[in-house]
């Protein structure tokens, strides 16, 4: 029964976490932008609220110092993404290029900055690991009072954030005036719309989102390696991103699967079926990878994304 | 002397200088930033720190020391350089290689097993290990060309799907596998499979890792230079890149330029591992992060402003900054202030086409003043 709770709160816990994330990438692709940057969003979300994890004095009351470390997340994950914004928008760079330059730098800040803040432990070459007990217990709280079954809580805002989303993107003025903007942003600009605003906050937003699923992507654990800044999650999200064919709903859907194959790769050995099987644990580790390749297959064949996406607009081409 | 002018003038006024020089631009904020950086972490060592990223090697005392590191930047050039060039040969094709770093690592798996298990003799590793790296890249070119699967995520998932596949498969292959060091088997210089030296090794100090690795490399960039500017292949290739439909109505098969660029692309990237691990420098480490040098590639690419020599002062460039970075753990700095560096380099190195039509935009507005003016003068 233990098991099958944890497994269940796990599973909640990457599905909000992917949905989040591409929800957020959402926002940017809708504007026309690649939201190649996720990951890198991810890794400063995280590396910030780690930082500030670790920093807050332990007699800070609990709710303050979660409320302070969420907005740490938020803000962080929002400004890192505006030097993408900068690029693609206002410099017109390559958005693929930039997207790595970032997911690049992010990884490399997170190690020298963890690496500045643990000084005194003397970490190992090559280590840049940030232990966060006391934070761990305050998001993951005991279940129906029962133990050994933690339930995160920050499942919760993101279920609340979906609909929000949903409602954003479908029935609000941004929201269609962020879809004019990257399906066709001539005629957008034509009617009015200013392009590059509409796509700096899109862009914003994703920062925003990304941000905080870097946050609960920490959450999840009482410490966490910097050295591989969000563990790829990032690029996880874009690909739900993109079989979700940017609908929220979808996207929630894409994201379920996904966690479906990522818990059996950390359940499996305590399901006998599947312990028994023999099969290596690096198997387990490529079959979400693998299962969203071959959804890819499947559903790209038809190309429903943005029609601007991936160029940046010049007036002058009107 | 009027003649040495005409020719100073005319090369300013070329592209490929203000590529070079806005290039360069990027190179010293990028610099300058890891500067400050450095001083924020610790203003007492930071010039120090600094000075070692920029000089690597020459901060040894000895030249014996000097030029044993020197050959090593040198030789740990090569691999970059060749995936540099994997990324430069798909981008021509308007395709983005992400997944240099998966195709790498299936390289590295076939090196393993017929390098150091079956001792076979360098070139057929070599060769077999490019064919293996492209038919893996073969796996995101047909999902690309059939099934209009963006290549970027494909490479993305490809990447982490071979990460698995050699830490799997080695980790359980006790015959190639040292697991008191957690990486896979060396090759060693008495092997067959190492690349050999043919005497460079005496120029560098005996650093035997130091050989006909480099030779090679030049070759190759002497071979994709020619193919994208004298052959018919090369150009059908970056038509596609322009603008695919187009190339498409002009006769130009765009399916098979992409399967033919990733194939190649994917070799590229092949090559790179294989002079990266068949002169027993490095081998197999056990980590669950994607290789990184299919994200430096991009970087040199990039910076080099994606021309084959160009890709070569910065290949040579960023592997310079990234051993001098790997100099400075004794000041108490993470070696990862070079990555920071490089990074910053190529998020700049995207403002290179804007500032280029900044430039020219200037330069046709100061004409027609010039020809304005003339005017007045005439009348």
């Amino acid at each position: 029964m233990i098991i099958v709770l944890s497994t269940i709160t796990f599973l909640l816990a990457y599905v909000c976490i992917l949905t989040i994330t591409a929800l957020g990438g959402m926002f940017s692709e809708k504007s026309g932008t690649v939201a190649l940057a996720l990951e890198g969003c991810m890794t400063i979300g995280a590396l910030c609220a780690g930082i500030v994890m670790h920093l807050l004095p332990d007699s800070m009351p609990n709710g303050l110092a979660a409320l302070i470390v969420i907005l740490v997340a938020l803000i962080s994950g929002g400004l890192y993404s505006l030097l993408l914004a900068v690029a693609s928008i206002t410099f017109k760079a390559n958005q693929t290029l930039a997207g790595t330059a970032l997911n690049i730098l992010s990884t490399a800040l997170a190690v020298v900055l963890i690496k500045q803040v643990t000084k005194s432990e003397a970490l190992p070459v090559g280590q840049s690991r940030l232990n966060y007990t006391r934070f761990y217990e305050i998001f993951n709280v005991s279940f129906f009072g029962i133990k050994d079954v933690k339930f995160n809580w920050l499942i919760l805002i993101v279920l609340a954030l979906i609909p929000i989303v949903y409602f954003v993107i479908y029935k609000s003025k941004y929201g269609l005036r962020l879809a004019s903007c990257g399906e066709n942003p001539s005629s957008a600009d034509s009617v009015g719309i200013n392009v590059a605003k509409t796509r700096y906050i899109g862009i914003l937003l994703s920062g925003i989102l990304a941000g905080f699923g870097g946050l609960f992507l920490l959450s999840t654990s009482a410490e966490w390696e910097f050295a591989n800044g969000a563990n790829g999650i990032g690029f996880l999200a874009l690909a739900v991103l993109i079989f979700g064919q940017w609908k929220p709903l979808y996207i929630f859907l894409g994201a379920f699967i996904f966690s479906l194959f990522k818990t059996l790769s950390v359940v499996y050995p305590s399901i006998n079926f599947l312990a028994n099987l023999g099969i290596s644990s690096y198997f387990y580790l490529a079959l979400p990878y693998i299962v969203c390749l071959v959804v890819l297959v499947f559903t790209s064949k038809k190309n429903t994304g943005p029609k601007a996406l991936g160029t940046p607009y010049d007036k002058g081409k009107r | 002397m009027n003649k040495i002018k005409m020719f100073f003038s005319s090369l300013i006024k070329k592209d490929s200088t203000k590529t070079v020089v806005t290039s360069l631009w990027c190179a010293l904020i990028g610099l300058l930033l890891g500067f400050v950086i450095l001083l924020c972490i610790n203003a007492k060592d930071a010039a120090y720190g600094m000075s070692s990223v920029l000089g690597n090697f020459l901060i040894f005392k000895t030249p014996t020391d000097r030029w044993n590191y020197f050959g090593q930047t040198l030789a740990k050039t090569a691999p970059l350089i060749a995936m540099s060039l994997s990324i430069l040969v798909s981008y021509k094709c308007g395709l983005f290689n992400l997944g240099a770093s998966g195709q790498y690592s299936i390289a590295v798996l076939v090196i393993s097993f017929l390098g150091y298990g079956a001792n076979l003799p360098w070139w057929i590793v070599m060769i077999l290990a490019m064919l293996a790296a492209s038919l893996w890249a073969l796996i995101s070119g047909v999902l690309k060309a059939f099934f209009n699967v963006n290549e970027v995520i494909s490479g993305i998932m490809l990447n982490w799907i071979a990460l698995y596949l050699v830490n799997g498969i080695l980790t359980s292959s006790p015959s190639v596998w040292d697991s008191s060091h957690s990486e896979a088997q060396r090759i060693t210089s008495e092997s067959n499979a190492f690349i050999p030296s043919i005497g460079l090794d005496k120029l560098f100090s005996g650093n035997q890792i130091v050989g006909l690795g480099m030779i090679l490399i030049l070759v190759v960039v002497a071979i994709i230079y020619i193919l994208f500017k004298k052959t018919t292949i090369g150009y059908e290739i970056k038509a596609t890149g322009l603008n695919g439909d187009a190339a498409n109505y002009a006769g130009i098969n765009k399916v098979k330029n992409i399967l033919i660029v990733t194939a190649i692309s994917g070799a590229l990237a092949g090559l790179a591992a294989s002079l990266n691990i068949q002169n027993g420098f490095t081998s197999w480490r056990l980590s669950s992060a994607v290789p990184s040098i299919g994200f430096q590639g991009i970087s040199a690419a990039f910076l080099g402003g994606l021309h084959p020599i160009g890709i070569v002062f910065s290949s040579f460039f960023i592997q310079h900054i990234t051993d001098g970075g790997s100099m400075i753990t004794d000041l108490g700095f993470a070696p990862e202030v070079a990555s920071i560096m490089t990074s910053v380099i190529i998020y700049l190195s995207g403002f290179v086409a804007f500032a280029l039509q900044v430039i020219h935009k200037n330069e046709i507005k100061a004409e027609l003043e010039k020809l304005s003016r003339d005017k007045e003068v005439k009348q």
